[in-house]
């Protein structure tokens, strides 16, 4: 089992008061919950900070934690040998071996002192409950390409989720699930995936597994929900003359006709060309004109140049006049 | 090994659930649940149905309030309060998302439709 330093993971002193491991829970809280944070890493952080206020809230469980000494993080360890016995009476931990310790996560260990399931419904409490106690869901972000949200997909989860044995003892093993994310899916978006969270016990049913979406950014497109950009570099003469372009997108490319006089910046919209979903309308591609001049020119393109700058009345310029007059 | 392949079902405005549902896939308690329909924050499709239907996407909005209000230790008029603010949050993070996308445009749109290839 490995050591977490929970008085660490809140900042306070071992010898803290209630008051204090509440305050300093608060603002770490206020600082990494995942609804309200922006934080880098805010959701591990979070868990952290939870799992450890959690337990040194509760006076029970903090002596508990306090008697299993002090380690490095991530050190592993074995609670003292009298320490089921001392803790542990009257719970599934009463008069465990020494080894049967190696496989069980510290909070699960701590959560078990007051009656065996660490978390309920939505990751909450159910200590102690009588009846049908319903799986705890489970929570994953899944990181997908621009195409597979495009095309739909399916991918494959490796969790470490805990399982009770008869004694209801959590032990953590992995957890392998295999889902059909639907096409047209975007970044941000939540997927539940009914039943695939943890079993219920006494008859209660299996919790559910939600899919946190994060669409990875392409080199090529960028999204905003169901719309798709993606820039066009056009030649000067490409925009003056209006051509045709062969224009990628997800689905393969397509012939773009781009207008005579098209400008920098201008959007050609290219309508149901974005993520879709079945039934629902789809998003749309807008290619946005970028105007790229040549660099380098050899001398028949400079003189040509030079003749168009000679015989042309085109003034970018003109409404620089026009606002000085005003 | 063999695993079974399962669905992943959106939580969006396009499909239904309903409010014991709603209660069940949340883990809010029922006078929760209907204190933040009361202060607006989770907004039943028909409010004068007598059996109450929300979109599924509220399935996201209510485990989110659940999550708050366990842990920040607030009532449900405060968690209704904050998820008015994150909601106006995600709408302009939303917004700047849509603009830095488009970030180059500044010309209307017009459009040819393309020729598939």
């Amino acid at each position: 089992m490995k050591y977490k330093d929970y008085y660490k993971i809140l900042g306070v002193a071992r010898d803290a008061s209630a008051d204090d491991i509440k305050k300093s829970y608060r603002k770490l809280a206020r600082k990494y919950h995942p609804d309200v944070s922006k934080e880098k890493n805010a959701e591990e952080n979070f868990k952290e900070v939870s799992e450890a206020y959690e337990t040194l809230r509760d006076a029970e469980k903090r002596a508990a934690y306090d008697q299993l000494g002090s380690h490095a993080a991530g050190q592993e360890f074995r609670p003292p040998p009298d320490w089921s016995q001392h803790f542990g009476s009257g719970s599934p931990f009463d008069q465990m071996g020494q080894n049967a310790f190696d496989d069980i996560d510290l909070a699960d260990l701590l959560a078990g002192l007051t009656g065996g399931r660490a978390r309920g419904r939505a990751g909450g409490r159910a200590g102690g409950r009588e009846g049908p106690i319903p799986g705890p869901d489970y929570e994953a972000m899944v990181r997908i390409t621009l195409e597979q949200a495009f095309h739909g997909t399916e991918i494959e989860l490796d969790l470490s989720v805990p399982e009770y044995d008869d004694r209801g003892i959590a032990h953590r093993v992995p957890h392998r699930i295999k889902v059909r994310i639907p096409k047209g899916v975007t970044d941000g978006q939540k997927l539940r995936v009914p039943g695939k969270g943890g079993k219920g016990t006494q008859g209660g049913r299996a919790g559910d597994l939600y899919l946190d979406i994060q669409v990875q950014s392409h080199p090529l497109f960028r999204t905003s929900g169901q719309d798709l950009y993606v820039d066009l570099p056009l030649a000067p003469w490409e925009a003056v003359l209006g051509t045709s372009v062969e224009l990628p997108t997800p689905a393969g490319a397509v012939a773009l006709k781009v207008p005579a006089g098209t400008r920098a910046g201008q959007q050609l919209r290219l309508a149901g060309r974005g993520l879709s979903r079945p039934g629902e309308k789809s998003g749309d591609l807008f290619a946005i004109v970028a105007i790229v001049v040549p660099t380098v020119v050899n001398e028949r393109e400079r003189e040509l140049f030079r003749q168009l700058s000679e015989s042309s009345n085109f003034d970018p310029r003109a409404h620089f006049k026009l606002g000085a007059a005003a | 090994m063999n695993i079974d392949t399962a669905e992943a079902l959106r939580l969006d405005e396009h499909s239904q659930v309903s409010f014991s549902q709603l209660l069940v896939l949340s883990g809010l308690s029922d006078p929760d649940l209907r204190e933040l329909v009361d202060h607006g924050a989770l907004t039943p499709i028909n409010p004068s149905a007598s059996s109450w239907m929300f979109t599924s996407y509220c399935v996201v909005v209510a485990r989110k309030a659940y999550r708050l209000s366990r842990d920040f230790e607030l009532d449900a008029h405060a968690v209704s309060i904050l998820l008015g603010f994150v909601e106006k949050i995600e709408a302009l993070e939303s917004e700047l998302h849509a603009l830095r996308a488009g970030a180059l445009a500044h010309g209307t749109a017009t459009a040819k439709d393309p020729v598939s290839r």
